[in-house]
């Protein structure tokens, strides 16, 4: 950890990151307005009241603005999460087992990296409604597959180690092996996969709510900004502008950190996994 | 070296089929048909229930799954993608343009973004951890970082907005000559290959680094050989086996991820035609679709494993 | 600086290569510079061939390639002279070095796999060599690069140079890579462990072929390695290294007789001597624990979605028994099969045919614990041994919890004893395994296989990753704790002097059969077999230089 921190682009992403977080966090304590009242005219510039003007709908930008990660930060981290908990189970027990198993999930995982990432989601979403739970599963079982990549590779060397054969030989069970030798030692690289694929999940939750496929409105979502205000891009830029930015100083922030993260860690961050 | 081809083809076409397969039964477990979505909850309330049942009858909505499942995998033979639901328009013709427009984008991208990228790699391998390849890497982190949608539109606000150079939407149409189409979207184009530049420059960049780390370099090294000729003999084309084979899995992610930048120049591509049929449930084109990006990557990835055969004289024998 | 070498004799007569207080710093990650090179000093002569012997870590393979100027990123020369033919490499700039490489220095790197560009063949990428650092026309090189392929003794080299680096075998790539070295007849020609990637049988031809250049050449060479035999077989000189200093230097003969630094006596007194009598204890009249008959293995993995064609048997027919409490040796290369061996015993892997009888009772794929506890196993490296995110305390104890249900106290204080045993202090049992150096890591695997209490362990090259000066300690102790259990043991190495020292009994294994199996006095004296003649030969090379007498008797 320090010797991350010694990096000054890890350093300014994590700073970033956390930036983001907090106001995310306290948005319901900091925003001027509710960010689903209607309050005024629709459309008037940035001014004093309103610090970035009204929406097409007469709402405080900014509120909505302050408001717009929670859901996507929500839903991005916590993909990451069941996509790194997930990947790394199935990763590992396909390096432990290898034969059949192992060759039908990496099959499993080449097949479902061709479907592409907006029909899957776009096909759970109407079978399934388009709740956060839903997309929560949905992105997190796409951002699952190059987890199970990485970690199987990793885990593949892992076995080869003399603690795991010793324990091998003593007849300790497959699931105690998992846990107790192999998921440990892959900590590490399950530390900058999380970070990976919570910035993938968070773009790809952003382009989502873009096509209407993701977070739906009234909720306020800088995706769904973004697309609201497109048509107004010449009249009131700031409206479209904002909340962009604000995805793309998230991810970047996630993205230097977690370079830095595999840097002081001795890891490759370039891997070739779906995005 | 054909007993290797006949083989990957052979698997291509088993995970070909399983796709179609997957593609069909997902699409059909969406609740809801398109009679349903196509009709107002008025209409539906005072459809009589015999009419309603003889609509759903003439567009094949009330066969049993398996019935088909199966009429759908012998039109996939046949080339007959079936037909819409409400307009009973051919499949076939609603797709086969904006298919044609996506992957001549994503064509025209690569064939833009891989020379732009290798030479970024190059330089920024050749110059290690100097001011340029630090910049370089920034450069390519802020590039990847940034949503597609969101770097589209940035360029829309600069490039035709505060200084009106170039088009903001695409105002060629769907059935036009690719050239005309493709020379009315410049800032979509250049939004994908900023994206695709970042992307691949990194790869290769990290790809060509280690291999100037290995063994053979020093050796070469030490034997005198000039650098350029250990980076452009030696090195490059060992950097290029997983790099090509890295830049065919993006390439089919490509297809199917230009949809973003489509919507956001109206761009008629595929991904404007999938979202507009996954909103209608429109079943058979969407399924048309999604088997159409799935061959995409499904091709590609053959092509990615042949050429990784082709090229590394290690895989053969 | 005392230069008492330099006095026992006349000044090196027109050295070649002067060396003088050379200094190599590498800055670590927090910033700290280490010096991996200290104030190394030295000559050589043309025509003569310099031995730097050392272990790792000593800074021999650094100092090699310091002598072409050359320098891995992370350090830089902080300081003292290379002169070779009057100019000092360490002065020059970088294009008049790059000048000089290749043509007047060059150097064999030590993996020729990994040295030889994968994607082309070995042909052109010597033809390369010769186009651009000799200066021949392509057709002058590719008629030269033939000549030079044929002088190193490559079989059919007009098809050889057409083929890959991975479709030759590790001889000829050895040979293909001194070829590229050797192309400009260099004035002086480095060789970074040249034959330790080889079985014995190709090592000795490698060694013959270098010591025919050596007589043809009219350059200086220096040869890197850590093996003692080496240096008294090919080197007129030799220069021991440790921790980045000279520890001494002088002719072979000399040194190697009368070593006068006790680091230098430490290192030979690892080398085989067969005329002295074996340490090993015999065993007491047992039983048979264990009974291998006509046991063959083939390496196949079944899958749904593949077919892999069995390849060549890795066993075949291998029988031996095992008294309790008996050591037997299991001597063979890489490729003997040995390896397989030592898995099938302890049921990682399970034969094709033949029968494993352990205590009366055969052995199936799938064992009862109690079997599972008594047969034991200790492995190669010891930092994979253990696993690195426990402490070294919760490994050892983990298979007293298991087999013998003790609980944490009780598991506690057993782990510290075993520890005692093993001249391990108990205040490390917290600690991780980084912490630990290899020989205390190798220990602590040790210690945890014989928490289990067992009958038979198997150790499968224990000292091969460990340093010679650490080699002899943990023999020692193994050897204490085996008698003290009465343990039966399979040890399973390639190293001679290892079996001289623990095993009254020896099998001799080459591509998965038994050459020879008997007494190991008996065997190592006087070898039938040609393969174990060759072993020992090339084994006993440190013993017995100096001593014209033994060199001729045993060649």
């Amino acid at each position: 950890m320090r010797a991350m921190l010694l990096r000054p682009a890890a350093s300014l992403g994590l700073l970033l990151v956390i930036a983001h977080v907090l106001i995310a966090i306290a948005a319901p304590w900091i925003a001027p307005f509710a960010p689903t009242s209607l309050l005024d005219t629709p459309l008037e510039p940035p001014n004093a009241t309103y610090w970035l003007g009204t929406d097409d709908l007469g709402r405080d930008a900014f509120s909505r603005l302050l408001w717009g990660g929670r859901v996507a930060m929500l839903v991005a981290f916590s993909a990451g999460a069941v996509a790194v908990l997930g990947g790394a189970l199935l990763g590992l027990s396909a390096a432990y087992r290898r034969g059949s198993f192992d060759d039908v999930l990496l099959r499993l995982v080449e097949m479902k990296l061709a479907v592409p990432t907006i029909l899957f989601v776009a096909i759970f979403v109407t079978g399934f409604g388009q709740s956060v739970p839903v997309l929560i599963v949905a992105v997190g079982i796409i951002q699952m597959m190059g987890v199970v990549r990485t970690t199987r590779a990793a885990g593949i060397v892992l076995m080869e180690q003399g603690y795991v054969r010793a324990a091998q030989l003593n007849g300790e069970s497959g699931p105690t092996i998992i846990l107790r030798d192999l998921l440990p030692n892959v900590a590490d690289l399950m530390a900058v996969e999380f970070a990976l694929r919570a910035s993938s999940a968070l773009l790809l939750v952003s382009a989502l709510s873009f096509l209407g496929l993701g977070i739906s409105p009234p909720t306020p979502d800088w995706g769904l900004m973004v697309e609201d205000g497109m048509a107004l891009l010449e009249s009131e830029p700031a409206l479209v502008l904002a909340p962009a930015l604000c995805i793309a100083t998230l991810v970047l922030g996630i993205n230097l950190a977690a370079e830095g993260l595999a840097d002081a860690l001795g890891l490759d961050a370039a891997r070739g996994g779906s995005g | 070296m054909i007993y290797l081809i006949l083989r990957r083809g052979a698997l291509s076409l088993a995970t070909l089929f399983l796709l179609a397969s997957f593609i069909f039964f997902a699409t059909e477990v969406l609740p809801g048909d398109a009679l349903d979505v196509s009709l107002s909850a008025d209409e539906l309330a005072m459809m009589p229930p015999e009419v309603l049942a003889r609509r759903k009858a003439e567009l094949g909505l009330d066969r049993p799954i398996l019935e088909r499942y199966l009429s759908f995998l012998g039109g996939l033979l046949t080339f007959d993608l079936g037909r819409t639901i409400i307009t009973r328009a051919a499949v076939a013709d609603i797709v086969t343009m904006p298919l044609r427009n996506s992957l001549a984008l994503a064509g025209v991208t690569l064939l833009l973004a891989l020379p732009v990228a290798l030479a970024i790699a190059m330089a920024a391998a050749h110059a290690k951890g100097r001011v340029l390849d630090n910049a370089v890497s920034g450069a390519a982190i802020i590039g990847y970082s940034i949503p597609e949608f969101v770097t589209g539109l940035l360029l829309i606000a600069v490039f035709a907005v505060w200084w009106p150079l170039f088009p903001a939407t695409v105002t060629a149409s769907t059935d036009d000559p690719l050239g005309v189409l493709l020379a009315a979207a410049p800032l979509a184009i250049a939004t994908t290959i900023i994206g695709s530049i970042a992307y691949l420059g990194r790869i290769l960049r990290v790809g060509l680094i280690e291999v100037m780390a290995s063994d053979f370099v020093e050796r070469l090294h030490l034997s005198g050989i000039p650098r350029w000729r250990i980076l452009w003999l030696h090195a490059l084309p060992a950097a290029m086996i997983p790099g090509l084979s890295a830049a065919a899995l993006y390439a089919a992610a490509l297809v199917s991820g230009v949809v973003v930048v489509e919507l956001v120049f109206a761009y008629p591509g595929i991904g404007a035609e999938l979202v507009r049929a996954v909103t209608r449930r429109e079943v058979h084109v969407v399924q048309a679709i999604a088997l159409a990006a799935a061959i995409c990557v499904v091709l590609f990835n053959l092509v990615a494993d042949l050429s990784i055969a082709a090229l590394d004289p290690r895989t053969r024998r | 600086m005392p230069l008492g070498w330099m006095q026992h004799e006349a000044a090196v007569a027109e050295p070649v290569l002067q060396v003088r207080d050379l200094s190599i710093a590498w800055r670590g990650p927090d910033g700290r510079a280490n010096r991996v090179v200290d104030g190394v000093s030295f000559d050589l002569a043309a025509g003569a061939t310099l031995g730097i012997a050392g272990e790792s870590g000593s800074g021999k393979s650094t100092l090699a390639r310091a002598l072409l100027g050359h320098c891995r990123t992370g350090s830089t020369i902080s300081g003292g002279s290379i002169r070779l033919n009057g100019d000092d490499l360490v002065a020059l700039s970088a294009p008049d070095l790059a000048r000089r490489r290749g043509r007047v220095m060059a150097m064999v790197p030590q993996n020729p796999l990994a040295s030889l560009t994968f994607h082309m063949t070995v042909g052109r990428q010597l033809q390369e060599v010769l186009r651009l650092r000799a200066g021949l026309s392509d057709k002058a090189a590719r008629l030269r690069a033939l000549e030079l392929f044929d002088q190193m003794g490559l079989p059919e080299p007009e098809q050889l140079m057409g083929r890959y680096p991975h479709q030759l075998s590790g001889g000829q790539r050895q040979r293909v890579v001194l070829a590229c070295a050797i192309a400009c007849d260099p004035l002086l020609l480095v060789l970074d462990e040249p034959t330790t990637a080889l079985d014995k049988t190709t090592e000795a031809q490698v060694l013959e072929l270098i010591r025919r250049l050596r007589s043809a050449r009219q350059g200086a060479m220096v040869i890197v390695t850590h093996d003692l035999n080496v240096v008294a077989d090919i080197c007129d000189r030799v220069l021991v290294m440790q921790h980045g200093r000279i520890v001494e230097q002088g002719p072979v003969a000399e040194v190697f007789v009368s070593p006068r630094e006790a680091y230098t006596r430490l290192l030979l007194g690892a080398a085989l001597r067969v005329e002295e009598a074996s340490r090993a204890k015999p065993a007491a009249p047992g039983q048979a624990l264990l009974e291998i008959t006509g046991l063959g293995f083939r390496y196949a993995r079944p899958s749904i979605l593949r077919r892999i064609a069995p390849g060549p048997p890795i066993l075949e027919d291998i029988g031996l028994t095992l008294a309790q409490g008996e050591v037997l040796g299991v001597i063979g290369e890489s490729g003997s099969g040995k390896t397989t061996l030592g898995g099938i015993v302890t049921g990682l892997l399970t034969a094709d045919t033949g029968r494993v009888v352990f205590d009366g009772a055969a052995l199936a794929a799938r064992r009862t614990p109690e079997q599972r506890r008594r047969i034991q196993m200790v492995f190669q490296d010891p930092l994979s041994s253990l696993n690195p995110r426990r402490r070294v305390g919760d490994s050892v104890m983990r298979p007293l919890r298991l087999f013998q249900g003790l609980d944490q106290r009780a598991a506690s204080r057993r782990a510290a004893e075993l520890f005692e045993q093993l001249g391990l202090e108990p205040e490390l049992l917290s600690r991780f395994p980084r912490q630990l150096s290899g020989g205390q890591q190798q220990r602590v695997a040790i210690a945890r296989a014989f928490a289990a209490g067992p009958d038979l362990l198997i150790c499968d090259e224990i000292t091969s990753a460990l340093d010679a000066s650490v080699q002899a300690q943990l023999l020692d102790h193994l050897a204490a704790i085996q008698r003290r259990q009465g343990t039966a043991m399979l040890l399973i190495t390639h190293d001679l002097s290892v079996v001289w020292r623990m095993a009254r009994r020896v099998v001799v294994m080459r591509g998965g059969r038994i050459l020879e199996a008997g007494e190991t006095e008996v065997i190592f004296r006087s070898p039938t077999n040609p393969y174990t003649a060759a072993l020992l030969g090339a084994a006993t090379r440190a013993a017995r230089a100096g001593h014209p007498e033994l060199i001729e008797a045993n060649g």
